[in-house]
Formats: C-alpha cells, sequence, structure tokens
C-alpha cells in the first residue's frame, strides 16, 4: 500500500514525465524509482506502518531544558536538546503524543520542538538560517491546547506554504507560555503572511491577539547582545 | 505517439488508492472528504498529503497508537513510562496525556467546537 502511495506522488509531482511518455522519459523513470528506494534503506528512515495513515513529511520531537543557574551557549543549547523519536504517520505520531506529557504541565524552563526530520531545531540550521517565526505568548493554561491545534495543522499540511515549515517549538516559561513555528525563508511575505492568517485559523484566536514575526537573524543579534558578545567582524 | 504505446512505460493518471478503515469514525463526515485524508494534486508546491484536524483526532482511538513507540527514551517527567494496561488512568487524568484526555475532544472535535480565547 506504501509503495503504491509513493508512485502516486512521483507521478503527480513531475508533471513533465506525464505529457509523452516518450521512451526516453520511461528509460529514465525506472533509476529514479531505484534511487528513492536505495536512499530510504540507506538512511534507515521511518516509514509508516501497514494500514497507517502516511504524513507528507517525517517529523521529529525534540525535548529541552535549560539547566538551571548555567547560562546557556550556543553548545550547551544543543547538548541540553534531546531528541525523543522520528514518526511517519499519524498513528506513529500519536503513539508519541500520547506517552508525552502535555506542555502545559511541564516544569521549568523547558521546551518541546517538532522538526521535519533532518532539520535540527536550531537557528544555525541549514533549513533555518535564512528563516524566522511567528511568535504566540500565551498566558498560563492555554499552552496545551494551542500546541495540539498548531502541530495538528502543520502534521496536517494545513499552512499550504510548500517546503517552507521547518517546524514548531512551545516554550514554557515562568509567567507565559510562547508557541511558534518556523520557516524557511523569513524574506517571504507571501509566505509568511499565509502562514499567519493559518494560525490564527487553526488556532482560533481573537483577532486582538498580538503575533510576531521575528527572523532568526534577529534572534542570534538579539541573544548575543543579552550575553555581551560582538561578532568575530566587530560590528554588530 | 501511438506506435510507441507498446514501449512506454507511462502511466494513467491515477486515480484511486486504497484506504483501510477499521472504525466507522475514519468515515468522512461530509461528500467533500475522502477517507484517509484529501489528496490534493494542485496545491502549491505539489502533491499533499492533507488531513485536518477532525480527522488527526478521530485516528488517536485507533488500537495502533495505544502501543508506545520503539525507543522512547525514558525522560522523568516529560515522557511516560510504558502504559500498564488498557485502561490505565492518572490521579486527575492531567499527569498523563492519554485518553483520559482526548474522550472529550473527540466527542465534539469539529471546527465550531473550539473554545473562545481571551489572551
Amino acid at each position: 500500500m506504501n509503495n503504491k502511495f509513493d508512485a502516486l506522488k512521483d507521478d503527480d509531482s513531475g508533471d513533465h514525465e506525464q505529457d509523452q511518455g516518450s521512451p526516453k522519459d520511461s528509460e529514465k523513470e525506472k533509476p529514479e524509482e531505484d534511487d528513492k528506494e536505495q536512499n530510504i534503506i540507506k538512511k534507515k528512515m521511518v516509514v509508516p506502518g501497514p494500514g497507517e495513515h502516511p504524513l507528507q513529511y517525517n517529523y521529529t520531537f525534540w525535548y529541552s531544558r535549560r539547566t538551571p543557574g548555567r547560562p546557556a551557549s550556543t553548545q550547551s543549547y544543543e547538548q541540553n536538546i534531546k531528541q525523543i523519536g522520528s514518526f511517519a504517520s499519524v498513528e506513529q505520531f500519536w503513539r508519541f503524543y500520547s506517552h508525552m506529557i502535555r506542555p502545559g504541565d511541564l516544569t521549568g524552563h523547558s521546551d518541546f520542538h517538532l522538526f521535519k526530520e533532518g532539520i535540527k531545531p536550531m537557528w544555525e540550521d541549514d533549513a533555518n538560517k535564512m528563516g524566522g517565526k511567528w511568535i504566540i505568548r500565551l498566558r498560563k493554561g492555554l499552552a496545551s491546547r494551542c500546541w495540539e491545534n498548531l502541530i495538528l495543522a502543520m502534521l496536517g499540511e494545513q499552512f499550504m506554504v510548500g517546503e517552507e515549515i521547518c517546524g514548531a517549538v512551545v516554550s514554557v516559561r515562568f509567567q507565559e507560555d510562547i508557541i511558534s513555528i518556523w520557516n524557511k525563508t523569513a524574506s517571504d511575505q507571501a509566505t509568511t503572511a499565509r502562514i499567519r492568517d493559518t494560525l490564527r485559523r487553526v488556532l482560533n484566536l481573537p483577532p486582538n491577539t498580538i503575533m510576531e514575526y521575528k527572523t532568526h537573524t534577529d534572534s542570534i543579534k538579539a541573544w548575543e547582545d543579552f550575553h555581551g558578545l560582538v561578532n568575530a567582524s566587530g560590528g554588530r | 505517439m501511438s506506435t510507441d504505446c507498446q514501449k512506454t512505460t507511462a502511466k494513467t493518471i491515477p486515480s484511486t488508492r486504497r484506504v483501510i478503515i477499521n472504525n466507522a469514525d475514519h468515515m468522512p463526515h461530509d461528500y467533500s472528504t475522502t477517507p484517509g485524508g484529501t489528496l490534493f494534486s494542485t496545491t502549491p508546491g505539489g502533491t499533499r498529503i492533507i488531513y485536518d484536524r477532525k480527522f488527526l483526532l478521530e485516528c488517536r482511538s485507533s488500537p495502533l497508537t495505544r502501543t508506545p513507540p520503539r525507543g522512547l527514551p525514558p525522560i522523568p517527567g516529560v515522557t511516560s513510562p510504558p502504559s500498564k494496561g488498557p485502561n490505565e488512568k492518572t490521579v486527575n487524568g492531567e499527569v498523563e496525556n492519554n485518553n483520559s484526555i482526548s474522550a472529550p475532544e473527540t466527542s465534539n472535535a469539529g471546527e465550531d467546537a473550539q473554545f473562545e480565547m481571551d489572551i
């Protein structure tokens, strides 16, 4: 069943292969499919189980918690972040989600991250470095519900922005919680506007909710300023 | 082109995709939705597997989702230990993110059931 589904995806995505079935095209098709299969085996990616509903992308759950008393540095951030696991189907997602605490019940300074498989939840990742995020600050008590709505929309491809979505984060803080969704290209205003509108729809936010878009380069700069760091180039 | 027909392996435009329905809950609730999510072939960025919130929540009740995932790292206070039985209940239903919480949600999972939120 999965193979059939993959074949279907291939057919639709490659318009050029459909128009004229010349012999050249058909020769080209075969090795491509073989390559793809080999890649899957090589990378040992998770695949949907039999009878499960495949997702458009594989995703990975991460968890991070700031060690109390120690200032965060990029390195310790990467060390503090733990992979929980990856999934490829709706059912596999629920298996993780149902065995994880709800974000509203997390304690301390901690985050759940849900990113496409292969993208690290870090500003520096290749997929993120030109990107940014929409941030919504929530009063205590709303994080669990909003997080669930946010990730269900992401997994179900409700944002309709092609490959642009990288992942989502829920951050539990002292007085408020923050949810955010990251995309690849911060300068792409059509995409960021569409993400904002989808967020309003799926989170059912009241019209006066403040939503802030922040580029990761700005986040890095703010972080460096806060920690009293100056760029190697001397400027800021 | 017609002479090439024997050689070419070009496939017809796919029109069917088999979806196994294990549970009546997985049936779509209106005629514009297909079981197993709606497959769009002309969305921006090509084919997308799209699921709405309601369908995803319904999938949660599938028996396939009960077992903890393999290799779930034990993180105290974050990931719960493997469930002891099908009917486990935690003290107030809030500690573990489990069926006790999903049940009320699935019963009114429609788009209209969203709460009003003031931030």
